[in-house]
């Protein structure tokens, strides 16, 4: 044993983070095989900053993160000691702690923060919209800022699917009354308003995006349909008559009987995208490009959407429902969650030639959520309905053994539910399915779900 | 011959006793004896020659008195070699005689020696001298005058060494050996090398022995006789010179026939002829033997073999069998190794642990049968207590192992079975339960998709009917419909203008527009299909005005206003309990079956129409379940037993299915339209292919309870599904090709399991998503599956 100990192999340290790159270029070291993660991170940290506090590393050999000794690592891939190892080291991602969670009423559906900008640490708003169709702010202490009031839609389930800040004093948020609303916050009073009624779907809304600079919306719905809207009332068209709540006459007398009459403008689309044959889940803009956006539906397309032309421009099918669509914009890459209990890392752009660069799998549902990691452009967040969200890094991939699959990716870290225990559930997540997942860098990881609360998890010590 | 040596063994016998009793008494008692039996012989050759067997007993008897004897008993014939052997042993007698003189006049010197020295010592003790002192004043001594007695001088006596009793040993160093009477040195004699010499130059005197004499040192001289007894007695043979102890055998009897025989006389009869004493006396044994006083032998002990062990001759009729070329004889057991030795080699052993390893091992478990043990010798080992079940267990594996070699079909048996793809070839399919519909209490019965595949509804038990969201289980909508009756069946118009769900409760059938999760147009749409009909049904009683007797099989009419606030507009009375609905395709027509109405147990309504019409006026047997053809004006009903196909539009019967079942419990038509799955209470699964035959392609018996429900998926996939009373669902790969020399593929793909079985009801219902390959069960634990 002690000889082998003594075995050292060369390796040569690189880093993908410029943040984080060593000052002058190390060469290749010889390092004995028994070293670990630990000690590896303690090597990089004096090569880097001998002198500061250390920075966890992860080490990452051939896309796959280290977490044997490297004599293991070696002899497990068959690579010989003699060959220079390529060690890629990157910040280590801290176990996410749950720190708080925000009881609700009822099923909670979506939650957004508004943090960065002009908003002071610590002064955060989050925002959550409920089943019970009301939209609430929360600041960072669990405290219910403001709560809007239930919408007259005329007797019509009012339970909200999305919501969204467009800025410090606008929400969206839209649901299955098939109609898009828009929120007036006044952080003074505390009060939300309904600013604005959008009517354009026929059935119910299951997403909407935000372009903040341009206020412009897209909504999907499951009529299969992708709306555009302006946030301001003006820019938009006048509604459509037929799907004004008070167009029937059964539906005005119920109007009438339920709430006074309450003025709220409402307004069409400024377009509306038609193409897929099935609801449609998921929008988003390109992060770079308010004029293109893409969409995940049920009928397993991916469509690329000219918004200046309201046309399709491209459009990828896949093998499954598609229920999410998130865009990793450093790696050209779109991530969608699928009914087929998986991720699914698509390219876009229109000279790839693979439908599916990557499959990340690991839930044990449908993943109807998915958000970038605003600290690591490789790192992923996914929420599934089997109860749990899942930090996912596009490094830690190996070919997969199934053809046109891609590379193949595991979870690097799960988040189960703080209301089960902190444990797994079935794979049904039957009180526990998670529904909307977001990661703020300052707020950290929120995630919504059936349990009727809003967990925050938070990685300790950054 | 045998005679002769008999008496040659006498002589020899006696001659020793003799010679014996010559020398025991030697010491000068001789004299009397030898003249004591001197005169004995002499009155034995007085005696006569018949007293020889007597003379022989007395013993002491000289060895010539015998001879003679001898000779007078058997010298009949008168031998010159016995004559000679006589004078031998005579003269043998004879020499013993002058021997002893030579010993006794031996003892006789030793006796004078000894007394010779007794007398000096006794001189010395009472000195025959006086001492007195001379002239020169020096000592002297005076002896007495001898006494000129006869023994006073011994100037004749032999020059003695006069040492004393001192050993002769220690004038070992000196040249002289002792001192003689006169006080002169003893010289020591020649020997050694000087001696050797003179020897080698002179002849050895008659005699010589190389001995000296220890009394003189002079050399020890022997006479012949002397050494020749010396040599007999060495030899342990008879002193007596001249004895031969092997004389030459004597022939007293020969072959040879003298031609002058002893006597003349002839045979006497009693020669030849048997003797009648000694016949008499056998027959006297016979008679005896005959009469049985006698018995010739000991009878044998009569054995009682009944009481002891009975022994059943297992092999007694067991025929010779020929050598087979198929046998195989009797595996031989391995040779014993070392271990099996009762002294083995140490190193096999067991050590202690070694031993109680074996002794707790189970009997079955131990590697070895026994444990080597170590006997100093053989005659140390112990009776083997395993002997009669180690044969036991080796006679039972020999009778119980088959030693036939048998011809097997080398046959894969995989290869037998028809060639089905891989499940995971077919997918996409159902796999696991992605979501659980949970609120209702009771069972739920019935189950349906709406027709964009957003909302499920489903009804049951306690009398609702609710709508839920897909993914998510959410309810979002619900209606009583009946405090008493559950909710049969529940089954959404297959329309995506209008949403308009039909559910039956008890005797009546309801028209539903779920306003609440509908858009205003959408709603809309949807009440206007259903208030088209109104018009029409108010003009209708003015055709048939007076017929008050006929009452119309349904009544159509609005629920009420409970109702008609949550989105029920429609109410159909039938005659019977509603339990299965089914829609027409183009979604104007449903049928209705309740099996407990007799004549009106099939109804098929015009939605369009408001109209209730009965199709058959008699159905043979008890309608299970009604379906219209997906594409053909084809209307299926399923009896307990047959399926009939009719033609709607020329109203008449098209074909009788038997699927052989005894209840059929459900049926549904192939979205293509030629095949038929059907479901029967008594666990099977029957596919037919209306092309092939009036009897099912394929039974499919995978199920352990009573199967409900079946269902094709209508959205393209080939894929059909079945819920069972056991809990589970099956979902089946069935592909049906345009092409009619091919028959469809059915492989069965996945069960899934999760609904609990309540009070012997598995899984009431299921319904496939139009698209996806997805499907939602109903079950009797008041859940509802959504399977992904």
């Amino acid at each position: 044993m002690e000889s082998h100990a003594e075995v050292k192999v060369p390796i040569r340290l690189t880093t993908r983070d410029p943040t984080i790159e060593l000052p002058q270029d190390a060469g290749v070291m010889l390092v004995q095989t028994s070293l670990r993660r630990p000690q590896l991170s303690s090597l990089v940290n004096s090569l880097l900053r001998p002198d500061a506090n250390p920075i966890p590393f992860d080490i990452l050999v051939n896309g796959q993160f280290l977490r044997t000794t490297i004599d293991e690592y070696l002899t497990k891939n068959g690579v010989s000691a003699e060959t220079t190892l390529e060690l890629e080291y990157t910040r280590a991602l801290v176990p996410p702690l749950n720190v708080s969670s925000f009881e609700h009423d009822d099923w909670v559906s979506a939650v957004d923060v508004l943090s960065g900008g002009n908003v002071q640490s610590g002064q955060e708003r989050i925002l959550s919209a409920s089943y019970d169709g009301l939209v609430r702010v929360w600041d960072m202490s669990g405290d219910v800022l403001a709560t809007s009031q239930a919408p007259n839609n005329g007797g019509r389930v009012t339970s909200l699917k999305t919501a969204r800040w467009i800025s410090d004093k606008k929400i969206v948020a839209a649901g299955l009354d098939n109609t898009v609303r828009i929120y007036k916050y006044d952080e003074d009073t505390r009060t939300i308003t309904t600013n604005l009624e959008l009517f354009s779907h026929r059935w119910g809304v299951e997403d909407v995006a935000v372009h903040g600079p341009s206020n412009r919306i897209l909504s999907a719905s499951s009529d299969s349909t992708i709306s555009l809207f302006s946030a301001n009332a003006k820019e938009n068209p006048a509604a459509p008559a037929n799907l004004l709540p008070n167009s029937t006459a059964a539906a005005n007398k119920r109007q009438k009987l339920s709430k006074p009459e309450r003025t709220v403008p409402a307004r069409g689309a400024l377009s509306k995208l038609t193409g897929h044959t099935s609801p449609v889940s998921s929008v988003i803009f390109k992060p770079d490009d308010a004029t293109v956006a893409y969409s995940a539906s049920h009928d397993h397309c991916l469509k690329t959407w000219d918004l200046t032309t309201s046309a399709c421009v491209d459009t990828r099918t896949t093998g499954h429902s598609l229920l999410s669509l998130t865009a990793l914009p450093k790696l050209n890459l779109l991530a969608t969650g699928t009914s087929a209990r998986h991720i699914t890392l698509i390219d876009p752009r229109a000279s790839a030639t693979q439908i599916s660069v990557m499959t990340l799998r690991g839930h044990k549902n449908a993943a109807v959520s998915l958000d970038t990691d605003p600290n690591n452009e490789n790192s992923l967040l996914s929420g599934s309905h089997d109860g749990t969200a899942q930090i996912w890094d596009v490094r830690a991939v190996r070919p997969s053994d199934v053809q046109g699959e891609g590379q193949v990716g595991e979870s690097i870290y799960t988040i189960y539910r703080d209301s089960a225990g902190g444990k797994p559930v079935h794979a049904h997540g039957e009180g526990a399915k998670v529904f909307s997942v977001r990661w703020d860098i300052e707020v950290g990881i929120l995630s919504a779900g059936e349990d009727k609360r809003v967990q925050i998890n938070r990685q300790m010590g950054k | 011959m045998a005679f002769n040596s008999k008496k040659r063994k006498v002589v020899t016998r006696d001659t020793p006793s003799e010679n014996d009793s010559d020398d025991e008494l030697a010491n000068g008692l001789l004299s009397g004896i030898l003249s004591h039996s001197e005169d004995e012989s002499d009155e034995n050759q007085e005696g006569g020659v018949d007293s020889g067997v007597s003379s022989e007993i007395e013993g002491l008897s000289d060895g010539g008195e015998e001879d003679e004897e001898d000779g007078s008993d058997t010298d009949l014939e008168g031998d010159e070699q016995d004559i000679r052997e006589q004078f031998r042993n005579l003269k043998t007698t004879d020499k013993p005689s002058s021997r002893n003189a030579v010993d006794i006049t031996l003892d006789h010197d030793l006796e004078a020696n000894t007394n010779g020295e007794m007398e000096e010592e006794g001189e010395d003790m009472k000195p025959n001298y006086t001492v007195t002192t001379d002239a020169n004043g020096n000592l002297r001594y005076i002896y007495k005058e001898i006494d000129p007695v006869y023994d006073s001088d011994d100037s004749d006596a032999e020059a003695t060494n006069t040492i004393g009793d001192i050993p002769l040993a220690f004038y070992d160093e000196y040249p002289h050996i002792g001192y003689d009477i006169n006080g002169k040195k003893i010289m020591r004699p020649a020997k050694g090398e000087a001696l050797d010499a003179l020897l080698e130059s002179i002849d050895i005197p008659k005699g010589w022995t190389g001995l000296t004499d220890p009394a003189t040192g002079k050399p020890l001289n022997l006479s012949e006789e002397e050494l020749d007894v010396l040599k007999r007695l060495t030899r342990n043979e008879v002193l007596e010179d001249g004895y031969d102890p092997y004389p030459e055998m004597v022939h007293y009897f020969s072959g040879k026939t003298e031609i002058m025989p002893l006597s003349a006389a002839p045979e006497p009869k009693r020669r030849f002829v048997p003797s009648k004493h000694e016949a008499k006396r056998v027959m006297k044994i016979v008679k005896a033997i005959r009469e049985g006083r006698i018995q010739p032998y000991k009878p044998p002990a009569e054995e009682d073999e009944e009481d002891e062990a009975v022994h059943y001759d297992v092999w007694a009729d067991e025929k010779p069998r020929p050598e087979k070329s198929m046998h195989i004889p009797a595996p031989k057991l391995p040779p014993p190794g070392y271990d099996a030795s009762y002294h083995p080699p140490p190193e096999y052993l067991p050590d202690n642990d070694e031993k109680a390893a074996w002794l707790g091992a189970d009997e079955e478990d131990r590697e070895k049968e026994y444990l080597p043990a170590n006997y100093e010798a053989l005659r140390k080992v112990p009776g083997y207590e395993r002997f009669v079940k180690e044969r036991f267990e080796r006679s039972l594996d020999l009778y119980l192992a088959p030693r036939v070699r048998r011809n097997k079909l080398n046959i894969d048996p995989e290869s037998l079975l028809p060639k089905l793809p891989n499940p995971e070839d077919l997918k996409p399919f159902p796999t696991t339960c992605s979501a659980i519909f949970r609120g209702q209490e009771g069972r739920v019965r019935s189950v349906s998709f709406d027709p964009s595949g957003i909302f499920v509804a489903s009804g049951g038990d306690d009398g609702y009917v609710r709508i839920w969201e897909l993914l998510t289980g959410r309810q979002v909508w619900n209606v009583k419909l009946s405090d008493e009756e559950a909710v049969d069946s529940v089954k959404w118009r297959p329309d995506r203008e209008a949403s308009i769900l039909a559910a039956a409760s008890g005797e009546s059938i309801y028209m539903i527009v779920p306003f609440s999760i509908l858009s205003p147009d959408m709603e809309q749409a949807s009440r206007d299909v259903l208030d088209a009909g109104w018009g029409y049904a108010a003009s209708k009683p003015s055709t048939t005005t007076n017929s008050v007797t006929k009452e119309p099989p349904g009544k159509w009419s609005r629920p009420g206003t409970r109702l008609e606030a949550k989105g029920v507009l429609l109410q159909t009375m039938v005659r019977s309990t509603v339990k299965i609905i089914n829609w027409h395709r183009k979604g104007d027509y449903f049928a209705t079956v309740s099996p407990r109405g007799q004549s009106t147990a099939v109804a098929i309504h015009t939605l369009s129409k408001h109209l209730t019409q009965l199709p058959f006026r008699r159905l043979k047997g008890i309608a299970q379940t009604a379906q219209f053809h997906p594409s053909k004006a084809i209307f299926f009903v399923a009896t307990r037993n047959t399926i009939r196909s009719y033609d709607l539009a020329k109203q008449e019967l098209v074909k009788i299915l038997q699927p052989g079942a005894k209840w059929i419990s459900s049926i549904d038509v192939h979205p293509g339209g030629d095949n038929i799955i059907v479901g029967t209470y008594d666990k099977r699964l029957l596919w037919h292919d209306l092309d092939l035959s009036t009897k099912p392609y394929k039974t499919l018996r995978f199920h352990q309870e009573a199967i409900r429900a079946v269902r094709f998926h209508q959205g393209g996939l080939p894929l059909f599904a079945d819920a069972s009373d056991d809990g589970s669902l099956q979902v089946f790969h069935g592909k049906v090709v345009g092409d009619l020399m091919e028959n469809a593929t059915i492989v069965p793909l996945k069960v899934l399991k999760g609904h609990k079985v309540k009070s012997r009801l598995g899984v009431m219902d299921v319904d496939w998503h139009p698209r996806e390959p997805w499907c939602v069960s109903a079950g009797a634990d008041g859940t509802c599956r959504l399977w992904s």
